[in-house]
C-alpha cells in the first residue's frame, strides 16, 4: 500500500513538472546547443529525381547551365579532357564535399557524443561513392588556420539553427562541381543547411568559389530513411596502369577555344548554345527571354579566352602576415613553421634540430626560439633546397644557433664540418655556387654540398633523402624526404600562392620544373582515395598532399603545351601573352603586380621553351 | 522542519512545484495564437527563382517523352507520349504545367502575402497563377489547377525540458520551422512542360524552409514529394530554390503557355 502511493505521488510529481513546462515556450538555445529534436542518425539514400544525367553517367561537356561560373571555371572546364582520368594520380580522385552530397550511393549519418555528459561532439556522415567521411564538429572548435591541409570534405562545423543544422566547411581540396570538368577550386567554401521533415532529408548546399564563381551556387539534395543497413558499401579505390608507356609529362587536355565537344550539348538538345556556357545570367528567370535571340556567334566568343587585361588571384593569402612564427605539426616529429616568408621544416629528436630551409630571415630569432620549444637542443643540420632568399635568408642565424660548447674540440667535431660551432649547411653545389656568385654573406654558404643526383643521411631515426631536381626553378633546387614520417619538402618547385618562380637566367627551365614536380609524385602513396598519406610542403602556401601538386603539374604541362603550339605556329610573346594562355588559371595565382607576374611567368615559359626548341 | 516519511516529502514538493509554477507562469493559457502570430518563419515577400537544377527541363522545353529522373511508370510513361502542345493551347489547357505539381518549378517569382491571419497566399507570375494554403479547413472544391491546400507548420517536436527528474535538457531547440503544405482536388497536369504528367489524385505535399546565408541573401527551399500511384511508380521529390527580393523588381506575370 505504501508502495502504491509512492507510485501515485510519483507519477503525480512528473506530470506536474511535464504540465508546468508544456506550458513555457522552449528556453532558447545558445549557439551550438544540440537541439534534442533533430536527430539525422541512421541510413539514408539519395532520392535522384533531380539532374539524373549529371548524378548518373554524367553530363555532357558544354552543360554549364544554372552554374554561376566565371571566364576561369567557364574555360578550364572547356579545357577538361575526361581522358585525365586515366592519369595514375586522378583515378582515386576522390569527391569535394558539395557534389559528394549528390553523389548517388548510400549514406549513413551517426552521432558523436561525450560519454559522460552527453553532449554533441561532432556528427559524422560517410557516403558510399569515394567512400566519402565527414565530420561534422558540433563542440565549437575554430577552424584550422589557412596554412593546414584542404581535403576533399573539408573542415565542417555546424550548429543548430531554428529547425536546421547548419555546416560550415573550409579546407576544401580542388574538385569538381560537375563531373564533367567542371571545377571548384581549393578556395571554395559551403554553408549547408539540413533539414529532416519526416524520412525525407534535404541538404541544401551553398558554395562560395572567389577563384570560379561569380555569386553563391545554391543546389540541394534529397534523401529518403532507410530503415536498417542496406549493406550496399563501396572498397577503397587503388590506382592502376590503364595506358603503358605514356611519358610522364603527358595531362589530356583541350587548347583554349578548340574544344571539339563544346557544341554537342546545344546540338543533342537543340538549344542555344549560350545555354551551357553563359553563367550567372542562367540561373534567373529572365534568361528564357534572352535565350529566344541568342546566336551561336556571340556564344563562341565565350569559348576562348577575352581579350583584354587578365584577372588576378582572388584566394586567400596563407601567410599570416602577425610578426609571429606558428608552428603546425605534420606527422610524427616533422613540424612545418610557418610566417618567415617561406615555410620551414623541422625535425627534431635525439640527434637534434634537423632543418629544411631557414625562410627570408626577417623573423630568424623568433624561429629559433620556436625550434627550441620543439628541442632543447642545437640545430644539428639545415639543407637549403635553394639558394633563393625564401630559402636561405635565414641561414646566418640559424647555421649560429647550432652552437653546441660541449661537442667543440671533441673528437665528434672530425665528423662533419662545423660539428659543434654552427650547424651544418647542407645542399646541391649550385646552390653554393650562386650564393657565391650573388654575393650573399659567406656565414651562410651551404659548406657541405653534394654533385650527385641524391644525397642520403640518417637522423633523429629519420631515413632522409635530399634528391637534386635540376633546373626546376634554379639549377641547385632540390626536395627532401623525410622517409619514416613520410614529409616531402618540396621548396620553391612546388607552391599554393602563385605561379612558379621559373628562374631562368639562374638555370630554371618549364620542362625541369615539371619534371621535379613529377618526381614528387613518384614519390608519394596517398593514404585513401587521392589523399593524405605523404605529405608535401610548400615552399610558399598550405600543407599539400600529392592532389595539390597534381593539380601544379597538370597546369604546368597544359600551359606549357598551349604556349609550345603557339610557338611551333610562329608566335611571338607577345602574341602568346595576348592569347591569354593562363586564363584558366588567372583567378587562383595570377598578379598584375609584385615580384612574380602573370607576364613575368608568361615570359619566363616561353623563353625556357624558345630555348629548348633551340 | 523534521520530514517523517518520503510520502510526506513528495507531496510537500508536488504542492510547493505547483505554488511556484502558478507564482512563476501566472494564469492558464488561453487559445493558442493564430497561424500567422505562430508562425516559426517569415515566408513573406518576393522571391525569385534560382534555376540550378534540371536546368534544360525547366528553362526549356524538352522533347517529347524526355522523363529524365521522373519515375514515371507505364501509364506515366504512355501518357507523356501522347503529350500535344499544340492542342493543349488550343482547348484552354494551356496551363497544365502551371498547376500545384508543376508551378514551383516554372522559372519565375513567387510573392507570398498573408491574405487574413489563417490563410497564406502564394503569386507566381509564371503564368499568373495563385495558390492558397489554409491553416484549418480550407475554403473551396478543387478541381482546378491549383487544388486544395492545407498548411500547418511544422517545427520540431519538442522534448520534455529542465529539470524533470533529470530527463529533460537544459538546451532545447532554438524557434524555428517550416510551413507544410498538403495539396489535393486538383486538376490533372504536368510536372514539366514537355507533358511529364500527374493525375487528379496525386497527392503533393511541400515543405517551405527559410534559410539565410552568409552573404546577406535568405534562400526559400521549397520541398516537394508528389505522390501519385496513377502516373509514378515511387514518390517524385524535388527541392526547388528561391531567392529573396528587396521588392518586386523583375515581377513580370505571364499567360500560361504550353509550348
Amino acid at each position: 500500500m505504501k508502495t502504491n502511493l509512492h507510485i501515485v505521488l510519483f507519477s503525480a510529481a512528473l506530470f506536474t513538472q511535464i504540465s508546468l513546462f508544456a506550458q513555457t515556450a522552449p528556453p532558447s538555445a545558445p549557439p551550438n546547443r544540440p537541439s534534442p529534436a533533430i536527430d539525422f542518425s541512421g541510413y539514408w539514400s539519395p532520392a535522384v529525381n533531380e539532374d539524373g544525367l549529371e548524378r548518373g553517367a554524367g553530363s555532357e561537356i558544354g552543360d554549364y547551365a544554372g552554374f554561376a561560373i566565371n571566364e576561369a571555371g567557364r574555360l578550364w572546364a572547356l579545357s577538361y579532357d575526361p581522358s585525365r582520368l586515366t592519369l595514375k594520380h586522378h583515378q582515386c580522385d576522390g569527391y569535394v564535399a558539395p557534389y559528394q552530397m549528390r553523389a548517388v550511393g548510400n549514406f549513413r549519418f551517426w552521432e558523436d557524443r561525450d560519454p559522460h555528459t552527453m553532449q554533441l561532439v561532432a556528427i559524422h556522415i560517410w557516403a558510399q561513392t569515394t567512400e566519402g567521411f565527414r565530420t561534422i564538429w558540433m563542440d565549437g572548435r575554430p577552424h584550422p588556420p589557412a596554412w593546414a591541409p584542404h581535403t576533399y570534405q573539408g573542415f565542417s562545423t555546424g550548429r543548430f539553427v531554428g529547425n536546421a543544422l547548419v555546416v560550415n566547411t573550409t579546407h576544401l581540396k580542388q574538385g569538381w562541381l560537375r563531373r564533367n570538368g567542371l571545377p571548384e577550386s581549393d578556395q571554395a567554401t559551403m554553408v549547408e543547411f539540413i533539414v529532416r521533415h519526416g524520412d525525407h532529408l534535404v541538404d541544401t548546399t551553398v558554395v562560395t568559389d572567389p577563384v570560379f564563381l561569380t555569386e553563391p551556387e545554391v543546389r540541394s539534395d534529397d534523401f529518403f530513411r532507410q530503415p536498417a543497413d542496406h549493406g550496399a558499401w563501396l572498397y577503397a579505390c587503388d590506382d592502376g596502369e590503364e595506358i603503358i608507356g605514356r611519358p610522364p609529362d603527358v595531362v589530356p587536355n583541350y587548347p583554349l577555344g578548340q574544344q571539339p565537344f563544346a557544341k554537342e550539348y546545344s546540338k543533342k538538345y537543340k538549344i542555344p548554345l549560350l545555354s551551357g556556357i553563359a553563367g550567372a545570367p542562367s540561373i534567373y528567370p529572365e534568361f528564357t527571354t534572352r535565350l529566344k535571340t541568342a546566336t551561336d556567334a556571340e556564344a563562341e566568343a565565350l569559348l576562348r579566352p577575352a581579350p583584354g587585361p587578365s584577372p588576378v588571384s582572388q584566394a586567400v593569402d596563407p601567410e599570416p602576415h602577425d610578426g609571429e612564427i606558428h608552428v603546425w605539426p605534420i606527422s610524427g616529429h616533422v613540424y612545418m613553421l610557418v610566417g618567415d616568408g617561406g615555410n620551414i621544416v623541422v625535425e627534431t629528436g635525439d640527434d637534434g634540430p634537423f632543418v629544411v630551409d631557414t625562410g627570408s630571415g626577417q623573423l630568424s630569432g623568433k624561429v629559433i626560439e620556436a625550434i627550441r620549444k620543439l628541442s632543447d637542443k642545437p640545430v644539428q643540420f639545415i639543407v637549403n633546397t635553394s639558394f633563393l632568399p625564401d630559402r636561405t635568408g635565414g641561414n646566418v642565424k640559424l647555421r649560429a644557433s647550432g652552437q653546441d660548447p660541449s661537442l667543440v674540440g671533441s673528437f665528434f667535431s672530425m665528423q662533419f664540418r662545423d660539428a659543434g660551432v654552427n650547424a651544418t649547411i647542407i645542399a646541391q653545389q649550385n646552390v653554393e655556387t650562386r650564393m657565391v656568385e650573388q654575393k650573399l654573406p659567406e656565414p651562410g654558404w651551404p659548406m657541405d654540398t653534394f654533385l650527385n643526383d641524391r644525397r642520403r643521411k640518417y637522423h633523429n631515426g629519420n631515413a632522409i633523402e635530399i634528391f637534386h631536381e635540376p633546373n626546376a626553378i634554379t639549377d641547385g633546387d632540390s626536395i627532401v624526404h623525410f622517409r619514416q614520417d613520410d614529409v616531402i619538402v618540396a621548396g620553391d618547385i612546388f607552391n599554393t600562392t602563385q605561379f612558379p618562380f621559373i628562374d631562368i637566367k639562374d638555370g630554371g627551365s618549364v620542362q625541369g620544373e615539371i619534371n621535379a614536380l613529377n618526381e614528387i609524385l613518384n614519390r608519394t602513396v596517398f593514404q585513401h582515395e587521392g589523399q593524405g598519406g605523404t605529405m608535401i610542403v610548400p615552399g610558399h602556401g598550405y600543407l599539400a598532399d600529392e592532389h595539390e601538386v597534381v593539380e601544379y603539374r597538370d597546369m604546368m604541362v597544359i600551359i606549357r603545351d598551349r604556349v609550345r603550339a603557339m610557338i611551333r605556329g610562329g608566335a611571338t610573346l607577345d602574341q602568346v601573352k595576348a592569347a591569354r594562355v593562363t586564363a584558366d588559371y588567372d583567378t587562383r595565382y595570377g598578379a598584375n603586380t609584385g615580384p612574380w607576374t602573370t607576364d613575368m611567368f608568361v615570359a619566363a615559359v616561353y623563353n625556357s621553351l624558345k630555348q629548348a626548341a633551340k | 522542519m523534521f520530514i517523517r516519511s518520503r510520502s510526506t516529502f513528495l507531496l510537500l514538493w508536488i504542492v510547493g512545484a505547483a505554488a511556484v509554477a502558478s507564482a512563476q507562469f501566472g494564469p492558464p493559457p488561453g487559445p493558442p495564437p493564430p497561424p500567422r502570430a505562430a508562425a516559426p518563419v517569415d515566408l513573406t515577400g518576393y522571391w525569385v527563382s534560382l534555376v540550378t537544377e534540371d536546368w534544360r527541363s525547366r528553362m526549356t522545353v524538352p522533347p517529347k517523352g524526355d522523363a529524365e529522373s521522373v519515375p514515371l511508370n507505364p501509364e506515366g510513361r504512355k501518357a507523356a507520349m501522347a503529350w500535344d502542345p499544340e492542342k493543349d493551347q488550343s482547348s484552354g489547357e494551356q496551363c497544365r504545367a502551371y498547376g500545384a505539381g508543376g508551378i514551383v518549378r516554372r522559372p519565375g517569382r513567387i510573392h507570398i502575402t498573408w491574405q487574413d491571419d489563417n490563410t497564406l497566399r502564394a503569386e507566381f507570375d509564371a503564368g499568373t497563377q495563385t495558390r492558397t494554403f489554409y491553416f484549418g479547413s480550407p475554403q473551396g472544391k478543387g478541381a482546378d489547377w491549383q487544388g486544395i491546400s492545407v498548411a500547418s507548420w511544422d517545427v520540431p517536436g519538442t522534448i520534455m525540458t529542465r529539470g524533470s527528474f533529470g530527463l529533460g535538457n537544459p538546451g532545447g531547440p532554438e524557434r524555428g520551422g517550416a510551413l507544410k503544405v498538403v495539396t489535393t482536388k486538383m486538376k490533372a497536369g504536368y510536372l514539366r512542360k514537355n507533358g511529364i504528367p500527374y493525375s487528379e489524385n496525386a497527392v503533393i505535399t511541400e515543405y517551405y524552409d527559410r534559410f539565410d546565408i552568409p552573404n546577406g541573401d535568405s534562400l526559400l527551399l521549397v520541398t516537394t514529394e508528389v505522390n501519385d500511384p496513377m502516373y509514378l511508380s515511387a514518390p517524385f521529390w524535388t527541392s526547388t530554390h528561391f531567392k529573396k527580393q528587396n521588392d518586386s523588381a523583375g515581377w513580370n506575370p505571364s499567360a500560361c503557355s504550353a509550348k
